[in-house]
């Protein structure tokens, strides 16, 4: 029962800007515990659309919120902006470090493992080929993509990659354009 | 006609994005998370406070002790320089490097490839038969081949009207888009291509710098994988080259 109700304050929590910004902005200094608590969630869910593995994720979601704490310059007000592009960012490197070593094993003609189960269960070619041209693409571009994509507003994107909100249509459509051209490149239109 | 380009496009990477959402059965583990993040925190925060202090007096006691023991700076410099010559005569005074080279009856012919340059020309190792060829499979990430280049670039310039050919394979993933401003910006002098999966296999290339050095007649004379010291690889090329009365 105790466990339930521990893991309830995670799971229904209304992560909304607003309602993160009016929870942590009370608290001063930053209290890292509490915006864990409402922003962990979505965090991972974040990390989790790049790596394949959400433990990888999750583990990723964890270091973005210690980096946080290890950088006191971040005030509360923009600390949930500072998460998002930090996840975003180790997702990122996670993945184009997945994609190096991947290519290099297959260059060398090492022999790898037997993949895991959650490699076999998660295995997707059409989330391989969409990963791998974020991998691609320019870091700023895959980054505006992935926050976009993940419902965020134009607002909270803006905040979270340091962007003029006034250009952030022109930068989405350039970034849009890119990862077309650059699927296209590789796979064909279908 | 433009706009609904721009929605047709829009829509299209977006319902490609949309395939990476996870499924809603997973739930991140919060608690889990929440548990892992204190003793992260935890850890590090012990760490700095463990070290700070003790790392903090370590400093500050070298330093007063540097400034009260040390000589006056002359002579501090005089020093500096009497180790400098030392350490230069007892270099000097070692033998020059032995080329290490297979001999002639054990070589065996280098496989043939043929790849492209940065102009799209096509460039074949066979091509430079009659030459001693060094083949370098490097990338632009590596930190031995940044120390070997430029050895290579004075290789090519010095030894280029005596035989020498350099060609460097890169096995960037990305090819041309790292290898071209790499290139631009060392200056080098010799044929740079990019490699292909075949061709690293051809030459079971499995760890990087990694060189081969092939004679005249095709057949590769000495391989190595990893750093070798320039001296060495000035000793093989003269020798290859006929310019040194040691043979193999």
């Amino acid at each position: 029962m105790s466990q339930n109700h521990s893991l309830d304050c995670y799971y229904n929590v209304n992560a909304s800007s607003e309602a993160v910004i009016e929870a942590t902005s009370q608290a001063a200094p930053l209290d890292i515990e509490s915006l864990f608590r409402i922003q962990f969630v979505r965090i991972a869910r974040i990390v989790a659309r790049v790596v394949r593995d959400p433990a990888r994720a999750e583990e990723l979601a964890v270091e973005a919120f210690v980096k946080l704490w290890r950088n006191p310059q971040v005030d509360t007000a923009r600390a949930e902006a500072w998460l998002y592009r930090t996840a975003v960012r180790l997702g990122l490197d996670d993945l184009r470090r997945q994609v190096r070593r991947a290519r290099y094993e297959a260059l060398i003609g090492s022999v790898r493992g037997a993949p895991t189960p959650e490699e076999i269960h998660s295995a997707n070619e059409e989330q391989d080929r969409v990963r791998k041209i974020l991998s691609i693409l320019d870091p700023r571009q895959a980054e505006l993509l992935l926050l976009r994509s993940h419902d965020l507003s134009y607002t909270e994107v803006a905040a979270a990659l340091d962007l003029n909100p006034a250009s952030l249509g022109t930068l989405l459509a350039r970034a849009q354009q890119s990862f077309r051209k650059e699927y296209i490149k590789r796979y064909g239109k279908k | 006609m433009e706009k609904n380009n721009e929605v047709n496009v829009a829509q299209w990477v977006d319902q490609r994005l949309a395939i990476l959402t996870p499924r809603n059965a997973w739930q991140p583990d919060g608690a889990d998370g929440l548990q892992r993040f204190r003793e992260q925190s935890a850890a590090k925060s012990s760490w700095k406070q463990a070290w700070t202090w003790p790392a903090a007096t370590l400093v500050a006691a070298a330093l007063i002790l540097f400034f009260l023991a040390a000589p006056p700076p002359r002579v501090l410099a005089q020093r500096c320089v009497d180790c400098s010559v030392a350490l230069w005569q007892s270099f000097s005074a070692m033998p020059p490097a032995q080329p290490d080279l297979q001999p002639e009856s054990a070589r065996k012919l280098a496989p043939d490839f043929a790849l492209t340059d940065v102009s799209g020309n096509p460039i074949k190792l066979s091509d430079s038969k009659g030459k001693v060829i060094l083949l370098n499979f490097w990338a632009t990430w590596c930190g031995g081949c940044q120390t070997e280049i430029p050895w290579f670039i004075e290789f090519q310039n010095k030894y280029k009207d005596a035989g020498l050919n350099v060609i460097g394979v890169s096995l960037d993933d990305d090819g041309w888009k790292s290898v071209t401003p790499y290139v631009k910006e060392k200056n080098v002098n010799y044929c740079i291509v990019i490699g292909t999966r075949a061709v690293a296999k051809q030459y079971a290339v499995e760890a990087m710098p990694a060189t081969w050095l092939i004679d005249r007649q095709g057949k590769i004379a000495a391989t190595h994988v990893g750093m070798v010291t320039k001296s060495a690889y000035e000793a093989e090329i003269e020798t290859l080259l006929g310019r040194n009365a040691t043979k193999p």
